[in-house]
């Protein structure tokens, strides 16, 4: 098992053919933290979510622009952040998915929310954006419930 | 990403294999766009092959069951993975779109 504290990153590009390699190295390093498998896959995708957001959003289509994900764990929680360095995300436009139409699109951002035990987005910065997921081991955190679908900037 | 299409009179079963992310988001709306353009709007998506789906790749099935339903049809799904389920679960898609356990399943429903 990967020692508890290590900080991992992975870099990639603004393409999605890149998505294949993030989700095989992201496996890798949630199977070296111990992180049960269902968590694993919800992770792949929150994570997956963020860095479709980055090419599309942040970086509006264009190729090769940098995308960092890391990863780093302790006794209690999973820290995963997802960073880029495009257009900041802008918080105030997000809208959850109206269910009840059955909406092609605005999955992604409340997938994350509902994954996430706690997700913060950090703008205030040069430029892009920085989201960070934690997520808590079984019978670590906040009682369940108390955390999810938190969005803090 | 490989997608078998079968065709008859009644139903075609496109059986994708691979991950439906935003990289095979396009491949796989395509091809549901062309079936339906062609009047081919009774449709079992077979996503036993498929491992991985984000909201790209729902937004495309979704995108397609209301194109199919429009024009007299459907888009109905079958064989989830586990982890494919728990999304559809998540997004309370499970509800909204016609979801089989099995593709036998889902073409009998046609009948």
């Amino acid at each position: 098992m990967t020692r508890p504290g290590a900080d991992s990153t992975f870099s990639m590009t603004s393409e999605s053919g890149e998505l294949v390699r993030l989700r095989k190295w992201l496996r890798n390093e949630l199977t070296g933290h111990g992180v049960p498998r269902q968590d694993q896959s919800n992770l792949l995708l929150a994570v997956g979510e963020l860095c479709n957001n980055s090419i599309q959003h942040a970086y509006e289509g264009l190729g090769g622009q940098p995308i960092h994900v890391s990863v780093r764990s302790s006794d209690e929680a999973l820290t995963i952040e997802v960073e880029d360095f495009g257009k900041p995300f802008e918080s105030e436009q997000y809208e959850p998915p109206h269910f009840e139409a059955i909406p092609e699109s605005g999955y992604g951002l409340f997938l994350v929310k509902t994954i996430a035990d706690n997700l913060s987005v950090d703008i205030a910065r040069e430029r892009g954006t920085r989201w960070t997921i934690v997520k808590y081991r079984p019978g670590c955190g906040p009682a369940a419930g108390t955390q999810g679908g938190a969005l803090r900037s | 990403m490989d997608i078998d299409v079968t065709q008859s009179t009644e139903v075609t079963v496109v059986s994708p294999k691979g991950d439906l992310d935003m990289g095979a988001a396009d491949q796989v709306k395509r091809t549901l766009a062309g079936l339906i353009g062609q009047g081919q709007s009774r449709l079992v998506m077979d996503l036993g092959g498929v491992g991985y789906i984000d909201s790209s790749g729902m937004g495309v099935l979704v995108a397609a069951m209301k194109q199919a339903r429009a024009a007299g049809g459907d888009v109905r799904l079958c064989a989830l993975q586990e982890d494919v389920r728990a999304i559809f679960e998540m997004t309370r898609l499970i509800k909204a779109m016609s979801v089989h356990p099995t593709r036998q399943e889902a073409l009998a429903s046609w009948r």
